[in-house]
């Protein structure tokens, strides 16, 4: 056939009009969720992932019968980071009766908080969005439940002190990409500093973060103790292979969570042996819920995607939040056995999570009204050459001032926000 | 047929000359115009805030660059950080205490004044390199916007917009909203319709075609490639701030990067060059394509059984979109609004192919 105007015409109008309505999906016993997200923009291998992880726990729970008898449904769509998108996709989910949203993006979890503080619909920032959402009295909706970046950051320098038993005098280098994103942990750094009497140099770098080579050798000459590199996605590749680049001893150089297998495969995994990152919950395939989804997800041909990725950083993460949020649902049905299952129902079971750790895996995570972080806990992992080996247990720390700073924010969004 | 234009005789210029000459056409508007109206009360809410709204909003917003593009020849690649300007100006000033209708006035005033500034360089350079210096203008204000806390607000980043009120009228609730914006889109499409027809919009013509053509039969060049880029801006800014109050309810910085510069441009490009009905067209295709086919091809995959990864669910969509944009502009460059321009063309002569014009 050949392609003329009029075909493509009607073919594009065809195709529209199917696209436009979507058939509802017939009435069952299930708690709906709504995962749009960033398959194709920024974020992409860690969306695949995170949602390769979070289908196979929510696969798992299903098998098992679900929470209550209920299923746990996930309907996911990309929204390309997109703002528009990432509207119509939870304006979608809503009318579909989602009582739960996690888009896995900061700007898009930014531009809907002020519609899932009003329209009650729980949102989860995972290692995401605000990160005074923490202050779960100004964000009843918003659940990071999860370490925020300021506590990440906090939780480092606690690490290097303990290794260097003092810091006073040292010097602690910070790389990181010049979006507000990449700014964040400043404050905390800058107050650390003070307090512990440590000199703090940063090198902001220009996104996305491809060319570092004009920073890296100004780090090398600063000769830092300690050195923080803050980005995301191929920031990350390009701050590793630049510090080999330059010398500089692997063993000495940290990251925030965002640092996966995947990172280091590219980079090599022997010429970065010994980097350190923050771990908020357990990676590889070792916690118990892992080896529940190899056998009874992924051993059944059952699960989301390849099976190689099963127990990498991003995958775990992924789980974790299933987890937190299969929890959730747990708690909401043991106060409310018969729902009504809505937004605010949901919202009563997250706060009610205590000390959960969803078989070892987990630092033991409590959300309560005040505190959404869930007790920022979590521990410094190092690369071995195969995989992150963990070097404390799970601690928190710096928490007054994470808070200050988290309260300092959140008393300005209760002022200006509805 | 449809637009059947025999028998119908102007008796005056007045007449003639009005935006509307055939009745169908105008028959045609007021449907739509109607239809606009009521929309709260017909469609889906979701409808409404996930289409109707964003549509209305990047229309203006295609207008407004296309006053300045399909009017007068200059290409702009920073129109995401005209409106950025705008929309930061309004919500400091409604957060200052400054009342809504005037911080909407103030925000295309900035725009105006700062996009003015950048439209100088349009002076001394023409289309590629001009292309490039408003691109700098993109990241210089991208890069001033999130390198002072002042206005962005810190290390969040994101500002909350207060409740404002527009005449008297609260903006709350989806209503409200909707109809606010599209009482400026009606304001902003009616200019855009009627500056083609002024001496501004020919002299801004004559520029488009050849600046010292225009220069010799007596356009003041430099006035009018200063009052283009002032006059879209102005628009821009207006857009930039409805687009925060009605839409988005808080700002940040990555709102506005040059994503959103090439999304309109793309809008205007693909919905035709000038026209006032493309900029609809086009930010219908651009803003909506993704989203249909995102659900379609979901649709198809859940409906069919079809295993298939998220990763290549996720992607199937981009690939038929961008397809689809390589397919509009082969087959019709002129755009959007050419096609539907054939398609009237057709029934104005309907039965006939030809006819004289």
């Amino acid at each position: 056939m050949r392609l003329d105007r009029r075909t493509f015409m009607a073919g594009t109008a065809a195709a529209g009009l199917v696209g436009f309505g979507k058939p509802a999906l017939a009435q069952e016993k299930v708690v709906k969720i709504g995962m749009p997200m960033d398959f194709t923009r920024v974020y992409t291998f860690v969306t695949a992932e995170y949602s390769q992880g979070h289908r196979d726990y929510l696969t798992l729970v299903n098998e098992r019968g679900g929470v209550n008898g209920h299923k746990i449904v996930a309907d996911i769509t990309d929204h390309a980071n997109d703002i528009p998108r990432a509207i119509e996709a939870y304006e979608r989910m809503k009318r579909e009766g989602a009582v739960l949203i996690d888009p896995l993006s900061t700007p898009v979890a930014r531009a809907l908080v002020p519609r899932a503080l009003e329209d009650k619909i729980n949102m989860i920032t995972t290692l995401s969005g605000r990160s005074d959402a923490a202050d779960g009295t100004a964000f009843p909706y918003v659940m990071p439940a999860s370490p925020n970046y300021w506590t990440q950051a906090g939780i480092l320098i606690d690490y290097f002190r303990q290794q260097d038993k003092d810091l006073k005098g040292k010097k602690i280098v910070f790389v990181h990409i010049d979006t507000p994103f990449g700014r964040e942990p400043l404050p905390i750094l800058q107050a650390l500093a003070a307090k512990l009497g440590f000199t703090l140099q940063t090198f902001p770098y220009t996104p996305p973060g491809n060319d570092q080579a004009a920073i890296w050798p100004q780090v090398r000459r600063a000769r830092p103790d300690w050195v923080v590199f803050w980005g995301a996605g191929v920031g990350q590749t390009t701050a590793l292979s630049e510090a080999v680049r330059n010398g500089l001893p692997m063993d000495r150089l940290s990251s925030s969570v965002w640092l996966s297998e995947s990172d280091m495969e590219v980079v090599g995994k022997d010429a970065v042996k010994g980097v350190i990152k923050f771990e908020a919950c357990a990676g590889g395939r070792d916690p118990k819920v892992i080896q529940a989804i190899l056998k009874d997800v992924v051993g059944k041909g059952k699960g989301a995607g390849p099976e190689g990725k099963v127990g990498t950083s991003y995958y775990n993460i992924g789980v974790m939040m299933a987890a937190i949020v299969a929890e959730g649902v747990r708690k909401a049905f043991e106060k409310a056995p018969n729902g009504p299952i809505t937004g605010p129902w949901l919202n009563d079971g997250l706060h009610a999570i205590a000390n959960f750790t969803a078989d070892g895996m987990l630092p033991g995570i409590t959300v309560t009204k005040e505190d959404h972080q869930g007790g920022g806990k979590g521990r410094v992992a190092r690369w071995d050459g195969g995989k992150f080996v963990p070097q404390t247990d799970w601690f928190t720390a710096n928490q007054d001032l994470v808070w200050a700073e988290i309260r300092k924010y959140s008393a300005e969004f209760k002022k200006t926000g509805k | 047929m449809l637009y059947r234009r025999a028998g119908i005789r102007h008796t005056s210029y007045p007449k003639e000359r009005q935006l509307w000459p055939l009745p169908f056409d105008r028959y045609l508007v007021t449907a739509v115009a109607l239809f606009l109206l009521a929309a709260p009360f017909l469609v889906d809410r979701l409808y409404l805030v996930a289409y109707l709204l964003p549509w209305i909003i990047w229309s203006m917003a295609a207008l407004g660059l296309n006053l300045l593009m399909g009017g007068a020849g200059q290409i702009h690649l920073a129109y995401g950080a005209v409106m950025a300007i705008g929309a930061y100006t309004s919500v400091h000033l409604v957060r200052a205490g400054v009342p809504f209708e005037f911080a909407l006035v103030a925000a295309g005033l900035m725009s105006a004044a700062i996009g003015m500034i950048f439209g100088v360089a349009a002076l001394r350079v023409k289309a590629l390199y001009l292309a490039m210096s408003t691109l700098a203008m993109q990241y210089i204000v991208d890069f001033v916007i999130s390198h002072s806390p002042a206005i962005s607000g810190g290390t969040q980043a994101t500002i909350q917009v207060p409740p404002v009120s527009f005449l008297g009228i609260a903006l709350e609730g989806d209503l409200p909203m909707y109809y606010f914006a599209l009482a400026v889109c009606v304001v902003v499409t009616l200019f855009m319709l009627n500056v083609q027809r002024t001496a501004f919009g020919r002299a801004l013509a004559a520029v488009r075609e050849k600046d010292y053509a225009a220069e010799v039969i007596g356009v003041d060049t430099f006035k009018y490639k200063l009052l283009a880029f002032w006059t879209s801006s102005f628009i821009g800014g207006v857009v930039g701030a409805v687009l925060v109050v009605s839409y988005l309810r808080s700002v940040s910085p990555d709102q506005f990067h040059i994503e959103l510069s090439v999304q309109i441009v793309a809008m205007v490009i693909v919905g035709g060059l000038g026209s006032v009905l493309g900029s609809f067209f086009g930010a219908a295709l651009i803003l909506f394509t993704p989203i249909v086919l995102n659900n379609l091809v979901g649709a198809l995959a859940s409906g069919l059984g079809i295993a298939m990864s998220a990763d290549l669910r996720a992607h199937i969509p981009l690939m038929l979109y961008g397809a689809m944009i390589v397919g509009f502009l082969v087959l019709e460059p002129l755009g959007l609004a050419k096609i539907y321009d054939n398609v009237r063309n057709y029934f104005l002569v309907w039965p006939f192919r030809h006819a004289r014009r």
